[in-house]
């Protein structure tokens, strides 16, 4: 029976490390999709403003619901990392019952 | 001799134990991905755009051609609509981030139908912005369900 603490920790934080990588691409694409939503919209907004379709007083209101669209794209982003949280975690789990398994050598 | 075989059963017992803990631990933090939610959150993005399009391309502001009541019966199908996935999302555990944006996107919905009916007419610009916010959102809704994809199955 062998279990090494030392070694069970370096492969349960490469587990970690690997799962947050695999899955890192997918928060980025997302950011910057969002970046280049807002950067339309505002540019439009800018646009409505200056050619008068939209009032001083809707320009005002309109900027106060991008905070709620801010937060809308913000929930969607803690979607995508609790998803990586969840993953690395049970990564680590799934490193450190393999390792107790090995040890004992019980078949679960 | 005696003590090194009582560390070993001690060791053993540890590992046992963490074993049972382990057979049933598992971190969740998010709910399983559903394909009919995320087929409805489609359905209901393509009809907003459906909606803001038909009425860039159809009416116009002038003659009273896009007053609040033409287009009454599609804003409250609309509001049915964001008011389902609403409810589908409220019911899943371990989904606050896409009911909060279900609830972001019926409040806005209700809000520029209001400032609709209000003005009575709606520009061609605002079309574009309303449709443009609407699109965004339904986009940040689908992220989020497709998020719950991203989890892998637990090890075996």
């Amino acid at each position: 029976m062998s279990f090494d603490i030392h070694t069970v920790i370096a492969d349960m934080g490469s587990a970690v490390k690997n799962t947050v990588e695999d899955n890192w691409d997918e928060a980025r694409s997302v950011t910057i999709q969002f970046l280049q939503n807002r950067k339309e919209r505002i540019a439009l907004m800018a646009q409505l403003r200056i050619s008068g379709e939209l009032s001083k007083e809707k320009f005002k209101r309109r900027l106060e619901d991008e905070k709620l669209i801010l937060e809308a794209e913000l929930n969607a982003l803690a979607v995508i990392s609790k998803a990586i949280a969840q993953n690395a975690a049970n990564a680590a789990i799934g490193v450190l019952e393999k390792a107790v398994k090995a040890a004992t050598g019980t078949v679960l | 001799m005696k003590s090194l075989n009582r560390n070993t059963a001690k060791t053993g017992l540890f590992l046992f134990i963490s074993l049972i803990f382990l057979f049933s631990c598992r971190v969740t933090l998010l709910p399983e991905y559903n394909a009919e939610i995320s087929k409805n959150i489609e359905n209901t993005a393509k009809l907003v755009d459906k909606f803001y399009l038909l009425m860039s391309e159809t009416t116009s502001e002038e003659n009273s051609g896009r007053s609040y009541d033409r287009f009454a019966e599609m804003y409250v199908e609309i509001e049915v609509e964001i008011n389902s996935l609403l409810n589908q999302n409220k019911i899943r555990p371990l989904n606050e981030n896409s009911t909060r944006i279900c609830e972001i996107t019926l409040e806005l919905w209700q809000k520029y139908k209001e400032e609709h009916k209000t003005d009575n007419t709606l520009s061609n610009g605002l079309i574009r912005l309303n449709r443009k916010v609407f699109a965004d959102l339904f986009f940040a809704m689908q992220v989020a369900e497709e998020g719950n994809k991203l989890v892998n199955n637990p090890p075996e």
